[in-house]
Parts: structure tokens; C-alpha cells; sequence
């Protein structure tokens, strides 16, 4: 890959046109990929911003009619403030309208919220999402990692009692909706046998908590995030678990894992490098699937334990019809994940030889 | 006669072959049942019983009483219609678009596969749920089959894309050519020849689209983003959310029927996908 | 594809490196107990190379596998005894711990699989997999690995900074093959053993294959046991060869001996199977028949009911290994009327030119 750039930098100046620089881009994995999610992003902004303006019921419309009869605002005053809120010239045409969105866009502009009046929902979303991305990543984290342990354990001890302990609740709890098993986990742990202080673990941080690198603070955020984390892993470890277990028994039978006990590698190396690594390649690729699902999905999570991240705020501002909110957030909450993509994409690239040469496909 | 008795009988013994499968089976038809034929059994109790507000499981209530004393099993056997009618039509919406989109792709290919495959890349791109809850925000879903519609043409580009797959491959074969030979006509050579060689490749995944379609439309009932009325499984999870009841420990048959329901339901349905597979693929029947 | 002469043996040494006493492999399968190698037995000596010849689903595989006790879980060593000497120190591989048997496998014997397409692990460098070979066997010294495996490298013509450097994938089959044939000879084992060495390759890379072998075993001391079907490859390499069937070992001779005077009826319808290359003129039947079910093998001899020399004794006793010549064993009742019949055949072509 780098060989690459460093080619095509070093030809540049010899007087190589710009279309067989661009070939020598578009052959570059790194380029062409990033390429694509850049051509996505676009899609999908320009998508919502049509799809909201061709609505039935616009949402502008209906914020400027709602001005004019419970606050008593004349057409042009209520049409004016609604401009600036979204900080669009609602007077141009759609077209124009479309340009200077994707200009604040680009700027970092998201406009700014109904509601909440004069506050940017730029700076409300940086202030959910980082609790959304804490939560779900740490999730994420924690049933990859396990759910890898306990599918290569299952696929070692095939058939032993374990194993089918193991695949009989990786069954069951990846086909339960993870908002059932949310909402079970606050009857059962909070309410029928009192274990837990439910109310007390609302919010993502204790009232009067300084952020900041103590002990104190980062205890506080895991009592917070204990209950969404446990839901996420609870629904999520089943189907890594699964994967990694006949992926694992895939590898086994492979020849290079008979080859490497014949050189006598110790049973620690082959499990590690060899059998390991070959058999999680496979998990990488649902990875990205799997961020889009969680993010996506944390929507109910949150509002069941109460969670104050970006699903949170995506449900507060539907349920006020806060419409630049709404979008806003969407927005983001696609970013993420094209953005997750991206990089499980360079991972697994990293983590897979064949990938990087035979990129093309 | 004879020969259905007898289709019908080795559909089953394939069928009870997988043991888990089969109970996965018994179970989808078992609410099918439930949903459709039981509202003619059990009526719907509408009254208000003050006096019996969470009553605890007894003869007369089985599965217990909701906030206001009503019979909670009645709304049980009553609100799994819509659940079941939504995923249903999600899951075929979702696979006949699936099917027409990808058999077009790998048939036609060149510019209208490129175009198609592109659209599904986006659509996968878009995260689901919260595109759901904005579509909730922006049109009212009081209808469950604007719902069953929204969500069957939001699932299809994954199947599309296996189908594309499946097609281009199945394209190179002896069979497919020999029909091309015969100049059948695309239409006839994909109804035909192809599909029935994917058929237990869509049966599962229409089962899948519909465990998808479940969990959504539970879980916008549920955030109170479908304005349904009546009995629903989804919207009996509502009310027991925002009436408190979950914070009451007594009412916690109330709270769990409508979580068994909806969980046994996904649960048979992803199970019964196991003896499916082996049904149409006889090389995975192992009895395991 | 015959051995031109009798090779000359001086490379060979008296020293016994791997005696293999009635050994027993089965393996469980649905059906019952298959009985993949009966009671074999055989001697193989320091320098020497000794082939294993048979059809396929003999029990060759399983014997190459069982000897480095690297059989698939369902498998089991009945009986027998797999015994390995090096400066005369002899030990029981049988009865190795499993970190024994480690440190013996590729530092004592090195077994190249047949199909070295997937040998490699495809997401390490080919030196990394070196590297873990070598550091598995108590090596320290990236140096002193490095320089060895060039050198092993030049040695099967290999261009070593270039494959070193590259992943499995970006290696041909038969660069693949080479490899892991350099990487057997990394830490000097005395023993090795080749499955199948040549299948899978084109007819080029066959043939720089068997070079490098050849050159290799003049060059180097150690014992080969190469496991085959194809009889031209073992003709050309081996010192001695062993016949299998059903799992036993029918016929142990010197290569000579086995292509020119084949007691056994099978060896002579395993050589006559292959065509000859030489012009030289011979009827071409292979054996009727299928290979035997080995869960429930013939009575008596296994070979009876595709022998043209079956008689009663044959259905109803198993014969063993039989001294009938010089360093030369056959497993058959009817071996002397074999070769009467050959004379006889002998004398009537001389008599048709």
C-alpha cells in the first residue's frame, strides 16, 4: 500500500497526468474505501435532507404554523425565526436550500434547536454522544472479546456439558429482543428481589460528579453504564459465541494447524496464532454489521434504564418534534457508523494478508 | 387424498427430525392458533375491576390482572394478531423485493446492477432503528400495514444481495442453461428453474426478516412511537411501562406475558429455522 | 520408471532409526470399527529411504500419521510399538508425554504432508513460521535460524530473501511445497516422512521436486519414509519398498526387486497398472475388483477375492511376512506358484521373439 503512495508521489512531478494518478488512487485500498464511505455520508445527507423537506408533513412548516398560533407570531416573524434556527434560507429555492445545508454541514453546523432555544445542536450532541459511544463500545468490547473466548472453548470441549450450556444460551439470548431482556433486568434485579438501586443507577453519571481521570469518576460511570452494558453483552456475546465456535471447528480441520502440531508447536502457539487468529477473521467483517445494530438499537436501551446518551435525545426530540435535532443526530448517528465500518474494515485488512493484495474485489 | 395424507406425513417426520427445530415448529404454529383462532374463544375483558388491580395468578385469571383489574390473558390471546399479521407481511414485502431486486441484478447486470447493489449498500449503510424512529416522527404509523410496508422495504438488501449470488451462480448451471436453450424467458427461468432450488434459502430468511420485523415494531410500540390502539403485545409493554407497573412487585405476571409471548415467538421462530434448513438440505440431516 | 540398476547402498548404515513392531491403528466411524493398519511391522535404517506403495484408503496415510501419533481424534493405537534411536539412545514413542512428543516431532521427525497448499498458516510471513518452528524446538538465535534457512532455501532452489518475505499466498504451490520441505530439514531430523510429495503439482514442478529430493538424501544423513501411490516416484528414490493392502504390509523388497521380481500378487498388479514410458511392450490390466471394506476386511488373506491365485487356504488363513530372499518378505501363501507362473512367462516371451 504504501509503496504505492510513495510511487505515485515520486512519478508526479515527471509530468504524469491526473487520470493515471487517479487509476493509481482508485487502486489503493485505503483510498478507494474511504472513497466509498465518503460517497455514502453524502447519500445519506442528501437523503434525509429531501426526504424530510418532500414530507407530507414538512416539519418547517409545521414549526412555523405551531409559532404563528400558540405564540402569536406573525407569517414572516415565525417563517424568520424558523430560518434562523436552521440557519437556511427558507425563501430560496430547494436547490440553494440544499447547498447552504451542505455548507453549515461542512462547517460543522447543524443548526439549532427548537426546543432548547438558541442552544446548537452541535454542542447537544457532544454532549450525548460521547455516553452512547462509552457505553455501546465498552459492550462491544467485552462480548467480542468473550464471546471469542467462549466460542473457541466450546469448539475445544465439542459435546462436553459446557459446550452445550454454552450454545443453548448463546441461542436463546441472541433471538430475545435486547429491549425484553432490558426491561427484565430492571423487574427481576430492581424490583422483584431488590438487588439493585435501579433509580440510583438512572443518568449516566451521579448528580454533582466532576468528570475527570479519578477513581471516584470512573467507579461512578461503570454504576451508571452497568446495566445498558450487561443488556448490550447479554444480547449480543450469543451470536459471537456461535460464530466463533463453527468458525473455530472450521479451522481446526484445516491443514495448516495438523502441519503446524506436526513442527511441534506448543498447544499455547497454535491456539493463539494459528487457530485463533484464522478462525476470528470471519467475526471481523459482522463486526461493522454489529456496530450499526448496537448503536442503533441503544435508542430503546437507554430509554429503559434512562441512559442519557444520544438515543436518548433522538427519542426526547421526536416526542417535542424537535425536527434539527432529530436530523442532526440521525446524521450522526450514520456518521458513527459508516465511520465503525471504515475502521473494522482497515482492521481486518491489517489482520488478514490476502485482503491487502487482493483488494480489488 | 392419499398422496397429500402421504406428503403430509414425510413433510413431518423431516420436520421432527431436529428435535429443537420441530419444538420451534410447534411452537409458530401454536401461536398461529393462539392469535388467530383464540380472540373466538377467549373474549376480550374490557372492564374496569378496580377491586382486582394485579391479582395475583389464580383459576379465573391465569395469567393474572393488568392496572386496571382486566383479565391480562385475554389481552395476551388477543394482542398477538397485528404482531404476527406485521411480521408476516414485513417478511414476504421484504423478500419478494429482495427476490425481484436480485435476480434483476444478476440477470440484467452491467448499469442496473451496479445501480441496484449501490442502493442496497446504502439502505444496509443506514442504521435501521433510528431511521425507523424518524420515519415514526415524521409520518404517523397508526396503520399496521403502512408499518408492515415501511419496514418490509427497509430489510431486503441483505437477502437481495445473497439471491444476486445465488442467481449468478445458479446461472452457469446445467439446468438454467438448458432452459435458456429453450428460450423460457427471464421470468420463467427465475420462477422456475431458480427459485425453487433457493426455496429453503428464502424460507429461512423470511423468517428472519420476520424476527427483524418483530423487534421493530415491538420496540417502536413500545418507545410509544406508533400511536395502535387495542390489544398488542407492544402496546401492552407500553402500558405496563408508563402505568408504573413494573415498578409494582406484584404485577409481575402482567409484565411478563407480554415479554414471554413476544420472546417464545422470536425464539420459535429462529428454531424452527433449524429443521427448515435441514428439510431442504439434505445433507445437514443429522438428527442433532 | 524402473530402477535402472540395483543402487549402490554404501550410504546406508546398519543402525536401525525407527523400528515399528505390530502395530494397530483403527479409527471409530458410524458404521463400526475400521481397521486402518493391521499388525505392520518394519525396520528402517539410518540414510536409508524406504517407499510405501498401495492403493488409496491402504492405511499408508494412517501409518505415516500414527507414527508421529498425530491421528484425528477418532483414531486409536491398538497395539504395537513404534520404537526411535538416535547415538543409540532409543526411545518408545508410544509412551512419550505430550511434551516429549512435541519436542520429537520436526526436531527427530519431520513429516511433509501431502498437499502443502494449506500447510502454512496464510496470515504470517513465511519467516515468522520459521521463526515459531525453530523457538518451539529451543532455539534462541534469530541469526543462527536465519542463516540456516537460506542456506535450505538455495538448497530446494528458492530465491530465500523473497519467500521469506512473503505470505503463503503469494507463494506458488510448488514454492509452497519446497518450503516445507526446507522448513523439514530446519532442525536436522533424522527421520522424515513424505506423504504423498508430488500430488498436487504440474508436471514441472514434479520433476524439480524429486531433484531436490534426490539431491537432498545424497547430501544429507537422515532416513526417509515416503508414503506414495505413484510407483515411478518411488522407484526413483527408494532404497526399499513396502507394499500395503487392507493395512497390512504385503511385500517388503529392495526397489530392485520389488519392479523386476514381485512375489506378491497385488505388487504385480500394481506395477502392471502403470504404463511404461520405455517403449517395452507389457499387457496393462489393473486389478479387478474394489479395495476391501476395512471395517469388516476378507477372511483369510484380504486379497483373495481380487487374486488370481486365491486357493482355500487363502479364504481362511491370514498369511505373515514371510523371509523368501534376501532382505526380501512377502505376506502370501501361494508366493512359490507366483513365481513359477512368471518363469513360466518369462520363458514363453523369450520364446514368441
Amino acid at each position: 500500500m504504501a509503496s504505492t503512495i510513495t510511487e505515485a508521489r515520486a512519478l508526479a512531478p515527471a509530468g504524469v497526468s491526473i487520470g493515471s494518478l487517479l487509476r493509481k488512487a482508485a487502486r489503493n485500498y485505503v483510498l478507494r474505501r474511504l472513497a466509498v464511505a465518503f460517497i455514502k455520508v453524502l447519500i445519506v445527507v442528501t437523503l434525509t435532507f429531501f426526504l424530510i423537506r418532500l414530507m407530507p408533513t414538512n416539519p418547517v412548516e409545521v414549526y412555523i404554523n405551531e409559532l404563528i398560533t400558540q405564540y402569536g407570531m406573525s407569517a414572516d416573524e415565525a417563517r424568520n425565526q424558523a430560518a434562523a434556527l436552521l440557519a437556511i434560507d427558507l425563501d430560496a429555492p430547494l436547490s440553494q436550500q440544499y447547498f447552504q445545508y451542505m455548507v453549515g454541514l461542512v462547517q460543522g453546523n447543524l443548526g439549532t434547536s427548537f426546543r432548547s432555544k438558541g442552544t446548537p445542536v452541535g454542542a447537544m450532541i457532544a454532549q450525548f454522544l460521547p455516553w452512547t459511544l462509552f457505553s455501546v463500545g465498552i459492550s462491544l468490547l467485552i462480548s467480542f472479546a468473550l464471546g471469542m473466548l467462549l466460542g473457541m472453548w466450546s469448539a475445544y470441549r465439542r459435546e462436553s456439558v459446557g459446550d452445550h450450556v454454552i450454545t443453548t444460551f448463546s441461542s436463546i439470548f441472541s433471538s430475545i429482543p435486547n429491549y425484553l431482556v432490558g426491561i427484565m433486568l430492571v423487574v427481576l434485579l430492581g424490583v422483584q428481589w431488590k438487588l439493585l438501586p435501579i433509580t440510583q443507577m438512572r443518568g449516566s453519571m451521579s448528580p454533582g460528579m466532576t468528570p475527570g481521570f479519578t477513581l471516584e469518576f470512573i467507579k461512578d460511570i461503570f454504576f451508571h453504564a452497568a446495566l445498558p452494558i450487561s443488556t448490550y453483552v447479554l444480547t449480543t456475546i450469543g451470536s459471537w459465541t456461535l460464530a466463533m465456535k463453527s468458525s473455530t471447528i472450521a479451522t481446526l480441520g484445516e491443514d495448516y494447524v495438523t502441519v503446524a502440531k506436526a513442527r511441534g508447536l506448543s498447544e499455547g502457539r497454535i491456539i493463539t496464532g494459528y487457530v485463533g487468529r484464522n478462525a476470528s477473521l470471519p467475526l471481523f467483517t459482522s463486526l461493522a454489521i454489529s456496530i450499526g445494530f448496537i448503536v442503533g438499537g441503544s435508542t430503546l436501551i437507554e430509554f429503559i434504564f434512562v441512559y442519557q446518551g444520544v438515543g436518548q435525545l433522538l427519542l426526547n426530540s421526536i416526542t417535542s418534534r424537535d425536527y434539527p435535532v432529530m436530523q442532526g443526530i440521525f446524521l450522526i448517528i450514520t456518521f458513527t457508523v459508516i465511520l465503525a465500518n471504515l475502521l473494522a474494515e482497515f482492521l481486518y485488512s491489517r489482520l488478514d494478508p490476502r485482503v491487502r493484495v487482493a483488494g480489488g474485489k | 387424498m392419499a398422496a397429500f395424507w402421504h406428503n403430509l406425513k414425510t413433510t413431518l417426520r423431516l420436520l421432527s427430525h431436529n428435535k429443537v427445530g420441530f419444538v420451534g415448529f410447534l411452537f409458530v404454529i401454536f401461536f398461529i392458533l393462539l392469535s388467530f383462532v383464540g380472540p373466538y374463544v377467549v373474549p376480550l375483558d374490557r372492564t374496569t375491576k378496580l377491586d382486582q388491580i394485579y391479582a395475583p395468578i389464580s383459576l379465573q385469571h391465569p395469567l393474572g390482572t393488568d392496572f386496571s383489574g382486566r383479565d391480562v390473558l385475554s389481552h395476551v390471546v388477543h394482542g398477538g394478531r397485528d404482531v404476527l399479521t406485521v411480521a408476516f407481511l414485513a417478511g414476504a414485502i421484504s423478500t419478494v423485493i429482495a427476490v425481484v431486486m436480485g435476480s434483476v441484478s444478476a440477470l440484467i447486470g452491467g448499469k442496473v446492477d451496479s445501480g441496484i447493489m449501490g442502493l442496497a449498500d446504502v439502505i444496509l449503510t443506514i442504521p435501521q432503528f433510528p431511521l425507523l424512529i424518524v420515519l415514526a416522527g415524521l409520518l404517523r404509523f397508526n396503520n399496521v400495514l403502512i408499518l408492515a410496508f415501511i419496514l418490509g422495504i427497509l430489510s431486503w438488501p441483505s437477502l437481495s444481495r445473497a439471491i444476486r449470488a445465488q442467481v449468478l451462480s445458479l446461472r452457469e448451471r446445467d439446468f438454467v442453461e438448458a432452459a435458456r436453450a429453450l428460450d423460457l424467458g427471464t421470468g420463467h427461468i427465475i420462477l422456475r428453474e431458480i427459485m425453487p432450488n433457493m426455496a429453503s434459502y428464502l424460507a429461512v430468511s423470511l423468517i428472519f426478516a420476520m424476527t427483524a420485523a418483530v423487534y421493530a415494531q415491538v420496540g417502536l410500540v413500545f418507545l410509544g412511537l406508533v400511536p395502535l390502539s387495542g390489544s398488542n403485545w407492544g402496546v401492552m409493554l407500553q402500558l405496563a411501562w408508563t402505568k408504573g407497573a413494573i415498578f409494582y412487585p406484584k404485577a409481575l405476571p402482567y409484565i411478563l406475558a407480554p415479554v414471554m409471548a413476544i420472546a417464545l415467538f422470536q425464539l420459535s421462530l429462529v428454531f424452527a429455522t433449524r429443521s427448515l434448513e435441514e428439510m431442504f438440505n439434505p445433507r445437514l440431516r443429522t438428527g442433532v | 520408471m524402473q530402477p535402472s540398476s540395483p543402487r549402490p547402498s554404501n550410504h546406508i548404515k546398519e543402525e536401525v532409526t525407527l523400528a515399528v513392531a505390530n502395530l494397530w491403528v483403527s479409527y471409530q466411524a458410524r458404521r463400526g470399527t475400521v481397521k486402518a493398519v493391521r499388525d505392520v511391522s518394519f525396520d528402517l535404517r539410518l540414510g536409508e529411504t524406504m517407499a510405501f506403495i498401495g492403493e488409496s484408503g491402504c492405511g499408508k496415510t494412517t501409518l505415516g500419521l500414527g507414527l508421529i501419533r498425530l491421528l484425528p481424534k477418532t483414531a486409536r493405537i491398538e497395539r504395537g510399538s513404534v520404537t526411535y534411536t538416535r547415538n543409540g539412545i532409543a526411545t518408545s514413542v508410544l509412551e512419550m508425554d505430550s511434551e516429549a512428543l512435541r519436542a520429537f516431532r520436526w526436531k527427530e521427525c519431520a513429516m511433509i504432508f501431502q498437499g502443502a497448499q494449506n500447510a502454512f498458516n496464510p496470515v504470517l510471513r513465511i519467516r515468522d513460521q520459521v521463526w515459531d518452528t525453530a523457538r518451539a524446538h529451543g532455539e534462541t538465535n534469530r541469526e543462527r535460524v536465519r542463516a540456516r534457512v537460506l542456506e535450505l532455501f538455495r538448497l530446494v532452489s528458492l530465491d530465500p530473501d523473497r519467500v521469506m518475505n512473503s505470505y503463503p499466498h503469494e507463494l506458488s504451490g510448488g514454492m509452497r511445497q519446497r518450503v516445507l520441505l526446507a522448513l523439514g530439514l530446519l532442525l536436522d531430523p533424522q527421520l522424515i516422512i513424505l506423504d504423498e510429495p508430488t500430488t498436487a503439482l504440474d508436471i514441472l514442478t514434479q520433476r524439480s521436486v524429486i531433484e531436490v529430493l534426490r539431491s537432498l538424501r545424497n547430501q544429507l544423513d537422515f532416513s526417509l519414509m515416503m508414503i506414495s501411490h505413484d510407483l515411478s516416484l518411488a522407484a526413483e528414490l527408494a532404497d526399499r519398498v513396502g507394499t500395503m493392502y487392507a493395512g497390512c504390509l504385503v511385500e517388503v523388497a529392495d526397489v530392485y526387486d520389488t519392479y523386476y521380481h514381485p512375489y506378491h500378487p497385488y505388487t504385480i498388479g500394481l506395477i502392471r497398472a502403470v504404463p511404461t514410458l520405455t517403449g517395452e511392450r507389457r499387457d496393462l490390466i489393473s486389478i479387478p475388483g474394489t479395495p476391501p471394506d476395512l471395517i469388516d476386511p476378507p477372511t483369510g488373506c484380504a486379497f483373495h477375492p481380487r487374486c488370481p491365485y486365491a486357493s482355500d487356504r487363502c479364504r481362511e488363513e491370514q498369511p505373515e511376512l514371510e523371509t523368501v530372499g534376501t532382505r526380501h518378505q512377502v505376506a502370501c501363501w501361494n508366493w512359490q506358484a507366483v513365481l513359477a507362473d512368471r518363469g513360466a512367462r518369462l520363458i514363453m516371451v523369450a520364446g514368441q521373439e
